[in-house]
């Protein structure tokens, strides 16, 4: 993190905000100019937030605010005051694999990987809205994604995948009994 | 690790009355909708900022869609995905509106941009701003001390550059529903579907009537401003004849090159967008003739 001058110390007074992640209340002090990725990621220890580029492009980041996608690089602390976010870490139990999660690993879509916290909620984000999507749907949902591995054409048949096995109600897998 | 970020502090105002009061008061605020413009810029050293005015808690006044007396209005604090979601955008006349949701960025971004950050941006690649040019839309802006409506298409004074007073919150966009018989077309240019710039953008409005343009309104991404603008004297040479591919070419190769200025950089040469200026005004023409006539 940058070095502030001490005679900037007070400038930039402390905000006090509240958040909600992954189910459990956080009340942290953020500066004005923080971003919810640097508070996620720096201040609360949620790592699977990742900042790719920081401008909006390439969707590491994401993570949903209020049930929406939202990349946390532009999206400023002070204003995820007071709101319900969902990062990767929350999205399955502990010690559990959660339907999107099994399927990219079944459909062998998981390469570097540095990419999958943001594919991972940008598909639930999608699922939840759209429980049986087509190709289309799919391509649009994932096209802010960026995965310098390529694994584009997985994605796809790994989003029907796990389609199908939230509609037959299996939302939950163990983690030890995965592949990969 | 030492990250350079820029330092800036934020002012969260209550209500509207309680922004305008501030930026009444205080010369150091530049007010923000989602951010995805301007937290860009900041971040970039393009905009130096003392302090943000977080325009988004008024969103409980200023997110709206509303179809009343013959005239859409949408508030300034709408997102792109409400818009987008919205009944609107399925009504044929506006099909342009729902091609710009086709193409506008990813749904990520589409959550937090807001249509009057488009057309606050004044950017040539803003999507909604060009698509509201060609419905002849209106810009509310309102101050403390009252409000005003500038046409869209007197809104821009330069690249990032508006009309807009500093005291002054762009509140809401506005247009006059459009006849039966006409339909509108956007097609924005690049080498890929998602995630696009576009080399050239084109957006355009057509009424037909028996095969003749009652009216037509078109606008690109840029004719020589860096901000998208009318080319009038080619729709004034469409306007009143019959439709023909004759009619077009001649708008094209005659008409259209005398007003369009385009310019080259890393991305295509100026000979280039004017050449694909004129293929996209001819399909944008065509798909809206289609739409008149029932087709997609
Ligand atoms: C990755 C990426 C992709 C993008 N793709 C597209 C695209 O496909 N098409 C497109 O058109 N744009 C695109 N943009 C640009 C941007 O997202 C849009 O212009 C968006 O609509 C801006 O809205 P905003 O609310 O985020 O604006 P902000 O960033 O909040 O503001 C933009 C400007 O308008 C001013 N402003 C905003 N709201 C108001 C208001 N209510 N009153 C007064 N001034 C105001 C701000 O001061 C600032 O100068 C993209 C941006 C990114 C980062
Ligand atoms: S880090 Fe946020 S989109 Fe790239
Ligand atoms: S798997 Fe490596 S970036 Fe996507």
């Amino acid at each position: 993190m940058s070095v502030i001058p001490r005679e900037e110390w007070d400038k930039y007074p402390d905000i006090e905000i509240t958040l909600n992640v992954n189910g459990k209340d956080y009340k942290v002090k953020v500066k004005p100019y923080e971003r919810l990725l640097d508070v996620l990621r720096y201040k609360l220890g949620f790592t699977g937030v990742k900042e790719g580029c920081g401008r909006g492009e390439c969707g590491a980041c994401v993570v949903l605010m209020d049930g929406k996608l939202v990349p946390s690089c532009l999206v400023l602390a002070v204003r995820a005051n007071g709101s319900k976010v969902l990062t990767v870490e929350g999205l399955a139990p502990e010690g559990k694999l959660h339907a999107i999660q099994k399927a990219l690993l079944d459909t062998y879509a998981v390469q570097c990987g540095f990419c999958f916290p943001g594919v991972i909620l940008a598909i639930k984000a999608l699922l939840d809205r759209n429980p049986n999507p087509t190709d289309e749907e799919i391509k649009d949902a994932l096209s802010g994604q960026l995965c310098r591995c390529g694994s584009y054409l997985r994605f796809i048949k790994a989003v029907k995948l796990a389609a199908q096995y939230i509609r037959e109600g299996k939302e939950y897998f163990d983690e030890s009994g995965a592949r990969g | 690790m030492v990250i350079c970020i820029p330092r800036f502090n934020v002012y969260i105002p209550k209500d509207v009355s309680d922004a305008l009061n501030a930026l009444s008061q205080r010369k150091d605020l530049i007010p923000m909708g989602g951010g995805s413009d301007l937290l860009v810029l900041i971040r970039s050293g393009i905009v130096k900022a003392d302090t943000v005015l977080d325009l988004w808690p008024l969103r409980k006044e200023l997110a709206y869609i509303k179809r009343e007396n013959g005239t859409v209005r949408i508030g300034a604090l709408t997102t792109v995905s409400e818009l987008c979601e919205s009944d609107l955008i399925k009504d044929v006349r506006y099909a342009g509106l729902a091609d710009v949701c086709k193409k506008f960025s990813t749904p990520f971004i589409r959550n937090i941009a807001t249509v009057g950050g488009n057309v606050g941006a004044a950017h040539p690649l803003s999507d909604i701003a060009l698509m509201l040019l060609v419905l002849n839309g209106k810009v509310k802006l309102l101050s403390k001390n009252g409000e005003r409506e500038v046409n869209i298409a007197k809104f821009f004074k330069g690249k990032r550059r508006t009309v807009r007073n500093h005291d002054e919150i762009i509140a809401e966009v506005s247009f006059t529903e459009t006849p039966p018989n006409s339909s509108t077309a956007f097609i924005k240019f690049d080498r890929r579907w998602g995630h696009a710039m576009g080399y050239v953008l084109v957006g355009a409005y057509m009424q037909l009537r028996d095969n003749i343009i009652k009216d037509v309104r078109i606008a690109f991404d840029s004719t020589g401003n860096p901000y998208p603008e009318r080319v009038w004297t080619t729709e004034e040479f469409l306007k009143g004849k019959e439709f023909s591919d004759e009619l077009i070419k001649q708008a094209l190769n005659n008409v259209l090159p005398k007003e369009m200025k385009r310019i080259t950089d890393y991305r295509a040469s100026a000979e280039y967008r004017l050449d694909l200026s004129k293929v996209l005004l001819r399909r944008a023409l065509l798909k809206i003739k289609s739409r008149i006539e029932g087709g997609g």
